[in-house]
C-alpha cells in the first residue's frame, strides 16, 4: 500500500478555498475518549465566517483530534504541522523529525488507518481525524507484537527511524496481514534508515506476516 | 566457542531495544525545557567572502529575540585548529555567520532576515587541484595545502603533521620504487575519483544547553561527549567539572559528530549569556550544507607487476579535498593508508595532500578515507589482474599481506590477520568459481556480473594519549552497573559492554545495567568513532570487571575460608573447587568494605600496537543495458572482527556498512553549482540515501582471528565492512558489461555513457 501524502479535503473545504475550520462541530474540553459520538452535538468556535476576506499570514484556530484514543481540543497555528503538535505541544516525542519534507518516514503516524507523514500535514488537516502514534502501541512493559519482533530480530540500530518504521509496518499489516516480501518492501520504502537495518527489518516484518 | 564462554559469542538482542521500539528512548532532539530559547544560524550565501560590516540592531530589537551573536562576541580561545565558532570570513556557502536566540523558532527565523551583512565577496576555488596552484584564492593566510607541504609517508620527506603514526618519524623509503618499476613486466597507471558525501544521520545535529548556578548541562547529539566537555570548558573558560555533557541515545553518527560541533558551543554560550535553556537543531538542509562530509578524493596510482602476478612497485599520489575546514587535517593520509600495507610489495612510495577549498567542511565518514582509497586500489588491482589474465580472487590471494608480513610501513607486527580467511571463505560462500565469467558474456540486455574487493586498515586506532577506561559496580544483590564513556549510536555499544562485564565477572547478562556517554557519571574512553569502542571501551570495562571480581573473591575467600585461587564465579554464584554448592555473589558484595564493590579499569594506550581489521566483499550485480540501472543482487561480506562479542549486532553493523557502501558506489554525491558554490541537492529527494529497494541480499561471514589486544580477541567492525562494496560493485559492473568506471557514483547515466563510449 502507499502512503497517503496528500490528505484530500472535503467538497465543503474546496468550495471555501481556505483554511478549514468553519461549519464544524467540535467537542468541548480535552481528554474525552468518546470523540466520534460526541462530536456531532458540540458547538465549536468558528475561525471566521466563510465570507470573510482571505487573510494573509499565520492564523490560529482550534482543532479537535483523537490521538491515541484520547480526544484533544487544541489551539493551533496555521503553519504548524501535525508533527510540531505531536512533539512540541503534546510531548509525544516518539514520533521523530528527520527530513521534515516527507521524504524519510521518521515522522510516520497512522491517521484514520493509513500511514502518513506527520511532517507534511498541517495541524488543521488532522482536525476530526483519528491519529495513532508509536506511544499507543505498547502498554506498560508489554510490547506490541511488531515491536517485539523488531527487538527479537535486531531490526534496529540507532533507533531513530524505528518508531516511523514500526508505524508503517502496523499500517501495512493492519490492512494486509499476510503481506509478501515485495509488498513489505514497497510499503516500507518511504522510510529511510541510515544505519540500514533494512535486511533485519524485512525479516522481522516477514516473520509476522508468515505467522498471520 | 560456546564451551569457552558463557555470554561472549551468544546472540543477544540489544538491551536498549525496548526503549527504541516503544518510542521512549530519549534522544537529544526530544529534550524540551521550560522557557527554552530556540537558536537559528545565519549562513553565508557566498563560498568566500569577508564580512565588512554586520548590523544586528534590528534583529536585536525584534520582540522575542533574546540574543544575537556574531564573530565579535566569540572568545579568543581556539577550540578547533581551523574552524572558528562564528566566522568573519565565510569559506563555504553555509558558513556560520551569526546566531539568533529567540523565544520560538519563527521569531528566530524572522530575526535572521533582519541582520544586515556587508560582504566583500572574494574569489573562490572548489577544485582541489586548482587550489594547489600558485595564485589560487587562499582560504587561510598560510595557503591551501594543509601543513604547508605534502605529508610524505614513504620515500623520505618531512615529518607528518596532525596524524599520529609514531613510526613515521623514523620511517624510510620502503625499497626502491624505481627499481620495482624496472623489474615489472607490466606497469599500469590510472586516476580515480570519489565525490563529496554527507553522513545524513537520521537525527540532525542538535544540542540543548542549560546554565544553572554556574554549571552547564549540555544534552548533545554527539559521538564524543567528553571532547565536547573539553571544548566547551575551554571556550567558556570554565572548569571541566562545571560542564556536564550527556548523550543517552544518538540517532546515528557515522563520523559527523565524532568531534565537537559549532552548534554545541553556541548553545552553551547562549544559555550562559541569557540564563535560559537554549536549544539548537539544524534543519536537514543545514545538515547537508554545513555539517561534515566525506571528503572527495583524487587518487593517482601506478603499480608494477610481474607476469606471474607478483607486485613489484606501488606508487600513489592522493589528494583529499579538505573543504573549508578539514576536521581531520591529514585527510589524504587516511586515503593513502589503504595502499600502504594491505598488499605485499617491497617497493612503495606515497604522497598525501590535503587541500583547503571552498567546498563544505569535511571529516571522517565511516572511515577516514578508507572507502575512497579502497575504491581506487581495488579497481586498479582488478584491471591489473585482468591484464595478466588472472582470476581477480587468485590475484588477491597471491599478493595480500599475511600475518607474518606485519605492517610493512610501520614495521610492526599485525596483532592478528584474518584476511586470507576472509577472501577464501567469502569466495566459497559466494560461489566465486561458479559465478566468475568472461566480462560481458551474459546474454540479453540485462547482464549479470560478479566482482571482488578486499580491504584492511588500522581500525580501533588508539592514538597515544587517548583515554581508555571503564567502571563496574557490584550491588549488594549481586547485580552489576557498568559505566562507560562510549556513546550508544546504534552499534550495540551498551549491549557489548554489558556482555563483556557479565562474562568477566561470571554473572547473568540480565542482571547487568549500563550507563553510557555521560560525562558526569562515566569516564572518558575515547570518541565513539574509528571502530574503536569494542577495543577501548570494551577493554576498560573488562579491566574494571576484573578488578571488581578480584575484590569480590578476596571477600569470598575470607568468608568461605577458602583459597582465592580455588574460587570460581559462574552464573552469579561463587563456587569453591570441589564443591557443587554455590553462594550468590550478592552475599559477598553486601559484605564489602563500605558496602559496595567498585571496579576500576584504566590502561595507558600502547604506542607500538595498532589493531588492523580486514575484510573482503563479493558482489553480484545486474545491469540493464537499456536503462543503465544497476541492481545489486547480493553482497557477501567477510569481516575479520577478531571475535564476535555479539554476532547478532555484528551482523547488523555489517548490513549497515554494506548498504552504505552500495550508496557510495551507485548513488550518493553532494553536488555544488560550480559558478556559485551552492549545494543543489541538500535534501533526501535529490541526494539518494539507499532505501529498502537498494538493499541487496547480504550474507555475513564472520572471521574470528582472535586478536591479541582487544577484549576476548575482539576488534572493530563498524567501518571495515563499508569499504569493499563500492569497488566490488564497480568490478562486478565491468564483469557484466565490459565497461570500467574510475569515478563514483556509477549512476544510470554513467552506465549509459560508458556503454556508448565502448560502442564508439
Amino acid at each position: 500500500m502507499e502512503k497517503e501524502r496528500d490528505v484530500s479535503t472535503s467538497g465543503e473545504e474546496q468550495e471555501s478555498g481556505k483554511l478549514r475550520v468553519s461549519r464544524r462541530s467540535f467537542l468541548k474540553g480535552m481528554g474525552v475518549s468518546t470523540a466520534a459520538a460526541a462530536m456531532a452535538t458540540a458547538v465549536v468556535p468558528q475561525l471566521e465566517a466563510e465570507t470573510a476576506p482571505l487573510v494573509k499570514g499565520i492564523r490560529e484556530a482550534t482543532i479537535v483530534t483523537e490521538i491515541n484514543g484520547k480526544t484533544y481540543r487544541l489551539a493551533v497555528k496555521s503553519n504548524w504541522t501535525l508533527l510540531d503538535v505531536l512533539r512540541r505541544e503534546l510531548g509525544l516525542t516518539g514520533t521523530k523529525k528527520t527530513c521534515d519534507r516527507s521524504s524519510c518516514g521518521a515522522c510516520t503516524v497512522i491517521m484514520d488507518g493509513k500511514a502518513v507523514y506527520a511532517c507534511s500535514l498541517l495541524a488543521f488537516e488532522a482536525d476530526r481525524r483519528k491519529i495513532t502514534t508509536i506511544e499507543a502501541l505498547s502498554e506498560g512493559d508489554t510490547l506490541h507484537p511488531i515491536q517485539a519482533a523488531f527487538v527479537r530480530e535486531d531490526a534496529l540500530q540507532c533507533g531513530f527511524c524505528t518508531p516511523g518504521m514500526i508505524m508503517s509496518t502496523k499500517s501495512l499489516l493492519d490492512s494486509n496481514p499476510r503481506a509478501s516480501l515485495a509488498e513489505i518492501k514497497e510499503a516500507l520504502s518511504g522510510n529511510i534508515c541510515r544505519c540500514a537495518a533494512y535486511p533485519k527489518i524485512t525479516k522481522a516484518v516477514l516473520s509476522l506476516a508468515q505467522k498471520a | 566457542m560456546s564451551s569457552e564462554f558463557a555470554v561472549i559469542g551468544t546472540r543477544q538482542p540489544r538491551m536498549d531495544g525496548f526503549e527504541k521500539v516503544s518510542g521512549r528512548a530519549r534522544f537529544t532532539s526530544d529534550i524540551s525545557l521550560p522557557g527554552m530559547l530556540h537558536l537559528k544560524i545565519l549562513r553565508s550565501p557566498y563560498p568566500h567572502a569577508r564580512i565588512v560590516n554586520i548590523d544586528t540592531s534590528k534583529a536585536r530589537a525584534l520582540p522575542g529575540v533574546k540574543a544575537v551573536l556574531t564573530y565579535k562576541d566569540m572568545p579568543m580561545a581556539r577550540w578547533n585548529p581551523q574552524m572558528p565558532i562564528l566566522t568573519d570570513v565565510a569559506r563555504f556557502v553555509g558558513d556560520d555567520i551569526a546566531v539568533v536566540a529567540a523565544v520560538d523558532e519563527d521569531t528566530a527565523v524572522e530575526a535572521l532576515g533582519l541582520i544586515k551583512v556587508d560582504y566583500q565577496v572574494l574569489p573562490f576555488v572548489l577544485d582541489p587541484e586548482e587550489a594547489m596552484k600558485p595564485g589560487a584564492p587562499k582560504l587561510f593566510p598560510e595557503g591551501n595545502v594543509i601543513g604547508g607541504t605534502p605529508a610524505v609517508v614513504a620515500g623520505g620527506g618531512p615529518k607528518l603533521t596532525g596524524y599520529e603514526i609514531p613510526s613515521a618519524t623514523h620511517s624510510v623509503t620502503r625499497g626502491d620504487v624505481n627499481k620495482g618499476f624496472a623489474e615489472a613486466d607490466l606497469v599500469y597507471e590510472a586516476r580515480y575519483r570519489t565525490p563529496i558525501l554527507q553522513h545524513v544521520p537520521n537525527e540532525s545535529r542538535v544540542a540543548v544547553a542549560q546554565w544553572e548556578s554556574g554549571k552547564l548541562t549540555l544534552w548533545d547529539a554527539s559521538q564524543t561527549p567528553f571532547d565536547v566537555q573539553k571544548a566547551v570548558a575551554k571556550v567558556l573558560g570554565i572548569p571541566m567539572s562545571k560542564v556536564h555533557v550527556s548523550t543517552e541515545f544518538l540517532g546515528g553518527g557515522f563520523g559527523d559528530r565524532s568531534s565537537p560541533g559549532r552548534q554545541s558551543v553556541l548553545a552553551a554560550m547562549v544559555a550562559r549569556k541569557t540564563g535560559r535553556p537554549a536549544r539548537i537543531e539544524l534543519d536537514r538542509e543545514e545538515a547537508f550544507v554545513a555539517c561534515l562530509h566525506r571528503y572527495a578524493g583524487i587518487m593517482d596510482l601506478k603499480y608494477g607487476v610481474k607476469n606471474d602476478g607478483t607486485l613489484t612497485a606501488i606508487q600513489a599520489k592522493v589528494i583529499a579535498d579538505g573543504g573549508a575546514y578539514a576536521i581531520f587535517p591529514a585527510a589524504g593520509l587516511g586515503i593513502l593508508e589503504c595502499m600502504m600495507y594491505i598488499y605485499r610489495c617491497p617497493n612503495m612510495t606515497g604522497e598525501a595532500w590535503t587541500i583547503s577549498t571552498n567546498n563544505p567542511p569535511t571529516g571522517p565518514m565511516r572511515c577516514v578515507g578508507h572507502p575512497q582509497g579502497t575504491f581506487a586500489q581495488e579497481v586498479h588491482m582488478d584491471i591489473i589482474a585482468e591484464k595478466l589474465g588472472m582470476d581477480p580472487v587468485e590475484f588477491r590471494l597471491k599478493n595480500h599481506a599475511r600475518l607474518e608480513d606485519g605492517d610493512q610501513f610501520k614495521k610492526i607486527p599485525f596483532t592478528s590477520n584474518g584476511l586470507q580467511e576472509c577472501i577464501e571463505r567469502g569466495a566459497e560462500t559466494f560461489g566465486w568459481k561458479q559465478h566468475w565469467q568472461k566480462p560481458g558474456s551474459s546474454p540479453g540486455p540485462i547482464k549479470r556480473g560478479v566482482g571482488v574487493a578486499i580491504h584492511g586498515c588500522t581500525h580501533g586506532r588508539m592514538p597515544p594519549g587517548m583515554p581508555l577506561s571503564g567502571m563496574v559496580r557490584v550491588n549488594p544483590d549481586g547485580t552489576l552497573n557498568v559505566f562507560t564513556g562510549a556513546t550508544e549510536l546504534g552499534g550495540g555499544q551498551k549491549t557489548t559492554m554489558a556482555m563483556i562485564a557479565a562474562e568477566t565477572l561470571g554473572v547473568p547478562l540480565a542482571t547487568v545495567s549500563v550507563v553510557s556517554g555521560d560525562t558526569e557519571s562515566t569516564t572518558d574512553t575515547g570518541t565513539t568513532s574509528g571502530s574503536r569502542q569494542t577495543i577501548t571501551g570494551g577493554t576498560g570495562v573488562k579491566l574494571a570487571a576484573t578488578d571488581a571480581k578480584n575484590q569480590l573473591l578476596d571477600i569470598a575467600a575470607a568468608d568461605l575460608k577458602a583459597d582465592k585461587k580455588d574460587l570460581t564465579i559462574r552464573n552469579g554464584m561463587v563456587y569453591v573447587a570441589g564443591s557443587e554448592k554455590g553462594t550468590p555473589v550478592g552475599q559477598f558484595a553486601a559484605n564489602a568494605p563500605g558496602g559496595v564493590i567498585f571496579g576500576r579499569g584504566v590502561m595507558k594506550i600502547p604506542t607500538d600496537i595498532f589493531t588492523n581489521t580486514f575484510a573482503a566483499g563479493f558482489a553480484e550485480v545486474e545491469v540493464d543495458t537499456r536503462t543503465g540501472a544497476v541492481k545489486v543482487l547480493k553482497i557477501v561480506s567477510a569481516n575479520d572482527l577478531g571475535r564476535a562479542i555479539n554476532p547478532m549486532t555484528a551482523e547488523s553493523q555489517i548490513d549497515g556498512g554494506v548498504i552504505l557502501g552500495v550508496g557510495f558506489g551507485l548513488a550518493e554525491e553532494q553536488l555544488l553549482d560550480k559558478p556559485t558554490g551552492i549545494c543543489v541537492n541538500p535534501n533526501h529527494l535529490d541526494y539518494k540515501v539507499p532505501s529498502f529497494n537498494e538493499a541487496p541480499e547480504i550474507v555475513h561471514v564472520l572471521v574470528e582471528s582472535v586478536d591479541k589486544v582487544g577484549p576476548f580477541g575482539a576488534k572493530g567492525l563498524g567501518e571495515p565492512c563499508c569499504s569493499p562494496p563500492a569497488p566490488a560493485i564497480a568490478n562486478a559492473i565491468y564483469n557484466a558489461i565490459g565497461v570500467r568506471f574510475s569515478e563514483l557514483p556509477i549512476t544510470n547515466r554513467a552506465i549509459l555513457m560508458g556503454l556508448k563510449a565502448k560502442k564508439g
